[in-house]
């Protein structure tokens, strides 16, 4: 019996050519980048609706069963705030210092944040449909897209702050990269107590070192000598021409020196809770303005 | 309905870890099911069949996700190969050694995803990507347990049963 002569060299260049064509591919079809997905579209068009309903019927079970799941959390968060209560009640010459901070989060915590620069855009209202469906991105899809006006690149706010912006479209819905990826930087402004700015890039952590921690997974580089404070409040700057100017973005948490001395690292807290937004709004600027 | 159990397999593999694994994922990592399901159906089918339904399943994330066209084409036919090819040396109904063959097949399958995405310009850390491949291995060998002897009996005698034309 005679067996089939494998052509080595053939197979070779075949598979060179064929790795050579992904990595195009994939370099053309990236983050952000607009190309035309009909069948992309018919599938989130027929999945959306099951996907929001399972989300939809998870975070009413979550919701429901969150005290019996995280009594032990919970407790642990009502001895830790309540020690704060008594330090905070003592404190009352750097309350005064932080004032104007204070103001800030007393319109946060009503649970809507005013932005005069955010007037001069439209909003559209959107509703997370799902969460993150490959492990390697922070991602999210809303139930809106083209046909809503949607686009790539529009940005994302939640009702307290910065969520992200969008990197692909289909028909019916959007994808979002959350600032909480690093693929994402977004520039931004830090306030301090007394109200002067100090601008940086606010960088997502989650693909650096601590991309499988939950929580404060933002970090901004500055200056050794920048006046820059735990507490202080961190803005978008509106240069770069995506996200808009003034929307919060979270609070300073932990400022770490650099070993060389020249730098520091500010971790910070995001104020959106991205594990459980529900609700979100695509910003698009109005036409005329 | 062999050929619908399937589709409907595939799409519950798209939809479910965004959904479902949303509120089952342990510090972030989430199973990788359609390359479960398509190491599941390279074990039970040819060669060529394997690499087809590896490239279809690919094709279809790549195009319900939208982005990196070509990353998980190339890396579920990879699987699939690979799973096609220890399941040939292995034997496929003792479900501990499926098991410990989902961890390494879906390891190589992440490293090759890494791999594509250091190729598309993005930045991961060696430690970052050490901790998704093995974690994301070791979700998908957990649910082998689970979901292999069903698919495995049904690939045999029930509704995904598959018999290769020389065996007709």
């Amino acid at each position: 019996m005679v067996g089939k002569r494998v052509n080595v060299t053939g197979i070779a260049v075949l598979v060179f050519f064929l790795l050579l064509g992904v990595l195009i591919s994939i370099r053309l079809t990236g983050l952000g980048s607009n190309f035309p997905n009909p069948i992309g579209g018919v599938l989130q068009r027929v999945l959306s609706p099951l996907e929001e309903s399972i989300l939809r019927l998870g975070n009413g079970i979550r919701d429901n069963t969150k005290v019996v799941w995280n009594f032990r959390e919970v407790q642990i968060q009502n001895e830790a705030l309540r020690k704060q209560v008594e330090q905070l009640t003592g404190d009352n010459l750097k309350l005064k210092e932080q004032i104007l901070a204070g103001i800030r989060y007393t319109e946060l915590d009503q649970g809507q944040f005013r932005s005069p620069s955010l007037d001069k855009f439209a909003k559209i209202g959107a509703s997370v449909i799902n969460r993150n469906p490959i492990t390697w991105y922070r991602t999210l899809t809303l139930n809106r897209g083209s046909q809503d006006g949607v686009t790539a690149n529009d940005p994302v706010i939640g009702a307290l702050g910065l969520v992200g912006k969008i990197v692909s479209v289909s028909t019916t819905t959007s994808e979002v990269l959350m600032i909480l990826d690093g693929e994402g930087q977004v520039s931004a402004l830090v306030r301090g107590s007394t109200g002067e700015g100090t601008f940086g890039i606010v960088q997502g952590t989650y693909t650096r070192g601590s991309r499988l921690t939950s929580e404060g997974n933002l970090q901004m580089l500055f200056h050794r000598e920048d006046n820059v404070n735990v507490g202080d409040l961190v803005f978008t700057s509106g240069i770069g021409g995506v996200y808009p100017k003034d929307v919060p973005i979270g609070k300073v948490r932990e400022i770490q020196l650099d070993p060389s001395g020249l730098l520091k690292t500010a971790y910070i807290d995001p104020l959106v809770d991205f594990d459980s937004l529900e609700e979100a709004y695509i910003v698009k600027p109005m036409e005329g303005k | 309905m062999r050929y619908i159990l399937i589709a409907v397999m595939f799409l519950l593999s798209l939809i479910l870890p965004g959904t479902v694994f949303h509120f089952w994922a342990w510090s972030g990592i989430k199973p990788d099911l359609l390359m479960l399901l398509t190491i599941y159906m390279a074990m039970h089918h040819r060669l060529p069949s394997s690499v087809l339904w590896g490239l279809g399943a690919g094709l279809l994330e790549d195009l319900y996700l939208g982005r990196y066209i070509g990353m998980y084409t190339l890396t579920l036919a990879v699987v699939a190969v690979l799973s096609y090819w220890l399941a040939e040396r292995w034997y496929r109904d003792n479900f501990l050694l499926t098991t410990f063959m989902v961890f390494i097949v879906t390891m190589v399958g992440q490293v090759v995803v890494a791999f594509l995405s250091l190729g598309a310009g993005l930045y991961w850390s060696v430690g970052d990507i050490g901790q998704l491949v093995i974690g994301v291995a070791l979700y998908n060998a957990i649910l082998v347990p689970v979901t292999y002897p069903l698919i495995h009996r049904s690939f045999l005698h029930g509704w995904l049963r598959y018999r290769p034309r020389y065996e007709r």
